[in-house]
């Protein structure tokens, strides 16, 4: 079973990624797209023989001699015992697993907070402050309003579809939006859809109401 | 369309004919072998024998980072951490998914992650590094085959970079540098370090232009 997406992350993220160097919240998108995208997989697999090789043919350091008596000492200390693996449990299915572990091993669980009509927020603690992460929940056929972004935000499409002007966004669909982009979303018509997405900076309405609403769009990244 | 397709095509085709056709079946090589070991009976003489090859290597790639927050003196911290998670893990390792020596590599990025997250974050963190990290279900001879492939090739290619290219490969691999800190750093602009990058991943043979992944995965 293979499913084809048509929305990825860039190569420079896949890149970063697999050398470790990408940000907590873009790192989390991006593994969130992993858990659906098996092309990507692939090519983070391969990326990580090119950290595999460099290591492996580096000049080899000295090690202090009793470093490996102090890891056997280590290994013989009695274990905690392992939880058996409480988030599968738990989890909502199909979600990728370390979304579940963000959501059921938060101290404060998240809570579905109204945006607007069609549309709910929940707030995902990473503890990280350069993203705001939260799962964007649309009601079947639900419209949002229409707006901009300051900044880049990243999407995942965890379950259901959207659209928008320009695409169709099924699950694991990856989405970058620059700033400046102006988009409205639609969910689509045969049931609700749940994002997962990391944005830099608050939307800005482009309506008259979100004039409004505006100065109440704060970004709080956690 | 066609032009890139045939130059991928050819690319592939033209892979070195070197250990691909020995072992499709099972990962035979000494590092790899001695894991399962460890991860089958906790045999303590294989794993002595890992550590004696990799910490070395490990102390090396720990003291090659340059990241904020990083002092040479958590080198030896870092080789502790992972052999002791090698230990630990090793009854999770799949010889069918990545050579010992990969695997190794990825437990290895994702402690230097998490130590540095810990020594800059004073608040709870809800995810360790390898909770991100995905284990594909599916166990296909044909990947086992090609990752052999892609692996003899990283080999034999990494040494024969033009200077540019690995110095940037290892700013990213090796210090642990974002490229935009890469382009900083060297006074490049970020498009001159992706291409950089991008050049370098396509000699290694690594990139798979995502117009083709579908028809690689399905074949």
């Amino acid at each position: 079973m293979t499913k084809f997406l048509n929305h990825h992350p860039t190569r420079e993220m896949l890149v970063e990624f697999s050398a470790g160097t990408l940000d907590t919240a873009t790192s989390i998108c991006v593994s969130a797209h992993l858990h659906f995208c098996e092309s990507c997989r692939d090519e983070v697999a391969r990326l990580n023989e090119v950290g595999a090789h460099l290591m492996a043919e580096a000049e080899p350091e000295t090690i202090d001699e009793g470093l490996f008596d102090k890891v056997m000492l280590k290994i013989d200390e009695p274990q905690p015992k392992l939880e058996a693996n409480p988030v599968q449990k738990i989890g909502v299915s199909g979600f990728p697993a370390h979304v579940n572990t963000l959501i059921h091993n938060a101290k404060k669980t998240p809570v579905w907070k109204r945006l607007s009509k069609s549309m709910q927020e929940a707030k995902l603690y990473t503890g990280q402050n350069q993203f705001e992460v939260a799962l964007h929940k649309i009601c079947a056929g639900g419209v949002t309003p229409k707006h901009d972004h300051r900044d880049l935000e990243y999407t995942v499409v965890l379950k259901g579809s959207f659209s928008d002007e320009n695409s169709v966004y099924t699950e694991g669909d990856f989405i970058i939006r620059e700033p400046g982009d102006i988009h409205q979303p639609m969910g689509a018509k045969n049931g609700e859809c749940i994002c997962l997405s990391a944005q830099k900076a608050p939307i800005r309405l482009t309506s008259l109401l979100g004039f409004f609403l505006n100065p109440w769009l704060r970004i709080n990244p956690s | 369309m066609e032009n890139i397709r045939a130059t991928v095509d050819k690319k592939i085709q033209s892979a070195p004919k070197v250990a691909i056709f020995k072992s499709t079946e099972k990962r035979d090589d000494k590092w790899s072998v001695l894991l399962v070991e460890v991860g089958a009976s906790q045999d303590r003489r294989a794993f002595a024998q890992l550590f004696e090859h990799f910490a070395p290597l490990l102390k090396s790639f720990a003291q090659a980072s340059k990241q904020d927050g990083w002092f040479p003196g958590l080198a030896e911290d870092l080789v502790q951490e992972v052999m002791i998670k090698v230990w630990q893990k090793a009854a999770g390792y799949n010889p069918q998914k990545a050579s010992a020596t990969t695997w190794i590599y990825t437990v290895a990025r994702n402690c230097r992650i998490d130590m540095l997250r810990r020594k800059c974050n004073t608040q709870h963190l809800p995810l360790e590094n390898e909770d991100y990290w995905h284990e594909p279900d599916e166990e296909t001879p044909v990947s086992l085959l090609r990752q052999k492939r892609t692996e003899e090739h990283v080999k034999l290619s990494l040494g024969q970079l033009p200077r540019e290219q690995d110095e940037i490969l290892r700013k990213v691999y090796l210090e642990g540098k974002s490229h935009a800190e890469a382009s900083q750093e060297l006074d490049l602009p970020l498009g001159t370090v992706k291409s950089r990058v991008r050049l370098g991943l396509q000699k290694l043979q690594i990139l798979v232009a995502p117009e083709f992944r579908e028809e690689l995965v399905n074949d």
